[in-house]
């Protein structure tokens, strides 16, 4: 489909449209309690939106899969114990100004909420979701979205990719879902892009600027890593680490999960699926006391195999977008990026040494 | 920062010491490094964007800290008083560690940041600081730097919420704590948090509510804020760490003028100082433990 270009005035119609038809629509807004801050809130106006702003807070996967929600209630009695469900229909939301490695994050996660067991909340959310991406300037030099395959105008898990240009954004359908979009009022009137508009053409300053950062991350990194698990390189990598988690909290692809019931009476409660992270040691404290990851190192190597190696492995994705938040969020200063850049030279030259 | 060097490659290569935490300079700002080789003692910097405290890494929770050996520690003031909080409350033996006191002006906020000290970047912690030549130490290296400058951003948050009427005050918390996600970064960075279990991670019996609804998060920092309760330093760690943006530290500020109100105590970097509550005086004006 053609791109078509999208002034200010129709996306604002687009937005009134969406709020007077009970759509929730989600955009990145400047933070109440600190505007150099900003987050992915419900807005009433395009106008409540910053999509000029700072990269939100928090990355897009608290709108699929909540920092808590319920799974089930219980109550017992006597004569056994009743289970309600929850629903797992949700009513229609559209999330406007989608960062490029936010969207991303979703599209990655749909393989392992789709693996084994099909995660129906999860899946409730995103076929009620709309993504309407919009192109990133970069950030700052945490940025490393196309050292990990993407980039800043990566149409990755985005429904309908927005680039700023003359006149306003230029659009550009990736799924059915935003194809649908442009071909309904108020968007279905707005012009074609000319030929040479494209994407890639209008873009092509942001995305040199973040490929600065961090070259690619090697095709051969993910077996490297899988044979690498006894390397002395995790010895002494995470000795700054706290392991608070912070990093996994605002990770677009971080998804691990605790189950807890939550009782509110003696005879009844809730079943809860929480947000959780391998980077504290209880995660995998066992009953009996033993715990296979007992250092902050081997928990941080866990955080980046999986990421660069298990996920990879199993689902041909890497399971990181390069949005940077972990190296901005650590108290520690642990870095990604430039983990990536010493496990890249590592891998290049044991590779190297074993062919010759 | 030549002498922190010599110093450090002394310890190290006489063997009074298996590592040295200091800072330095990272991908992104400052950072702790872990010193154990003496050739790499040049990686030790120290300069206004140290915001770090260090005492975390002494804290016997940190056990792959631990167990690299005997350490020499470089603190600030407000990483000392930290420290001796430690010892004072038998986490740490003063023998076990080697403390090389730097003469502080003053941090800034983020140590990724700038290192021009302004009002607008100057760290709230180091406001009306009186341990900028901290007096818990082994080596005291530096020059005095003049004061920093005095913000007054963070008493004016105290004096709001002062301020406020209890519905108001209600308000207010209700809607910082409802972005907690209850990740436990605050714990996590927190030196004064030694406990090797915690009670929020409790299931049975669950203390309190471990998701991340209002009530849990409320619960969760009650829980937190009262346990530093003349504990806290002050550093301001919590409220840096935390990936909500909560003021946590205007919780534990507001706990720290309490116990100074009631029991005359002020966390300090000695060590010899009782804590308030870890002791009791036959004067106590509550009848209770008299």
């Amino acid at each position: 489909m053609t791109p078509k270009i999208i002034s200010e005035s129709a996306l604002a119609a687009l937005v009134a449209n969406l709020v007077a038809g009970q759509v929730r629509v989600i955009a990145p807004v400047r933070a109440k309690d600190n505007p150099e801050h900003a987050d992915y809130l419900p807005i009433r106006r395009l106008e409540d939106a910053a999509f000029n702003g700072p990269l939100p807070r928090r990355s897009l996967k608290e709108f699929f899969l909540p920092p808590t929600e319920v799974l089930l209630r219980y109550r017992q009695h006597k004569d056994g114990v009743d289970l309600e469900e929850v629903r797992t229909t949700f009513p229609p939301q559209v999330i406007l100004g989608a960062r490029p490695c936010d969207a991303a994050g979703v599209e990655i996660l749909d393989k392992v909420m789709g693996w084994d067991y099909r995660d129906e909340l999860w899946f409730g959310r995103r076929e009620a979701t709309t993504i309407i991406g919009l192109a990133c300037p970069g950030v700052d030099d945490s940025c490393f979205c196309s050292a990990v395959g993407l980039g800043p105008d990566s149409t990755k898990g985005s429904d309908l990719l927005l680039v700023p240009c003359d006149g306003g954004y230029l659009a550009q359908a990736v799924t059915p879902k935003g194809e649908a979009l442009l071909n309904k009022e108020p968007l279905q009137a707005a012009p074609d892009a000319a030929a040479g508009q494209t994407v890639e053409a209008l873009w092509q300053g942001p995305r040199e600027k973040v490929a600065k950062n961090l070259p690619p991350v090697p095709s051969t990194l993910p077996e490297w890593l899988a044979k690498s698990f006894n390397h002395s390189y995790w010895n002494s990598l995470a000795l700054r680490c706290h392991g608070c988690g912070a990093c996994a909290s605002l990770c677009p692809t971080c998804h691990c999960f605790d189950i807890v019931d939550q009782h509110e009476h003696y005879d009844q409660g809730e079943r809860r699926r929480n947000w959780d992270s391998c980077q504290t040691g209880k995660f995998t404290l066992h009953a009996s006391n033993y715990n296979p990851r007992k250092t902050q190192s081997e928990r941080f190597r866990q955080r980046v195999t999986h990421k660069f190696s298990i996920y990879p492995q199993r689902f041909n994705s890497l399971l990181c977008t390069g949005c940077g938040r972990c190296a901005r969020v650590c108290p520690a200063g642990m870095n990604l990026p430039e983990i990536l850049g010493e496990l890249t030279q590592l891998a290049g030259t044991e590779v190297k040494g074993a062919s010759e | 920062m030549t002498e922190l060097r010599e110093l450090a490659r002394k310890l190290l290569a006489d063997g009074s010491v298996k590592v040295v935490l200091g800072y330095e300079e990272g991908p992104r700002g400052v950072r702790p490094v872990f010193v154990t080789d003496p050739a790499q003692a040049e990686k030790l910097i120290f300069d206004t964007r140290c915001v770090q405290n260090l005492a975390a890494y002494l804290n016997p929770r940190r056990q792959h800290i631990t167990k690299l050996g005997k350490a020499a520690i470089v603190v600030k003031g407000c990483d000392a008083r930290a420290v001796a909080g430690l010892i004072r409350e038998c986490q740490i033996k003063r023998e076990d560690v080697v403390i090389i006191a730097m003469r502080c002006g003053g941090v800034v906020r983020d140590p990724a940041g700038s290192s021009e000290l302004t009002v607008d970047t100057v760290s709230d912690r180091c406001n009306g600081c009186d341990d900028r030549e901290p007096k818990l130490h082994d080596y005291l290296l530096g020059v005095l730097p003049p004061p920093p400058p005095q913000s007054t951003r963070y008493a004016e948050k105290v004096a709001q919420l002062a301020g406020m009427s209890p519905e108001e005050r209600w308000a207010f918390w209700n809607e910082q704590l409802e972005r907690c996600i209850r990740c436990h970064a605050c714990r996590e960075v927190c030196p004064m948090c030694f406990c090797v279990q915690c009670t929020a991670d409790k299931g049975r019996p669950q203390w309190i509510d471990c998701s991340a609804t209002l009530e849990g998060n409320r619960a969760w920092q009650m829980m937190r804020v009262l346990h530093q309760a003349g504990r806290c330093v002050g550093c301001l760690e919590c409220e840096r760490a935390c990936p909500a943006d909560i003021p946590l530290g205007l919780l534990t500020k507001y706990v720290a003028q309490a116990v100074e109100r009631r029991f005359g105590y002020k966390t300090c970097d000695d060590p010899a100082v009782p804590a308030p509550m870890g002791t009791f005086s036959t004067d106590d004006e509550q009848e209770f433990i008299q």
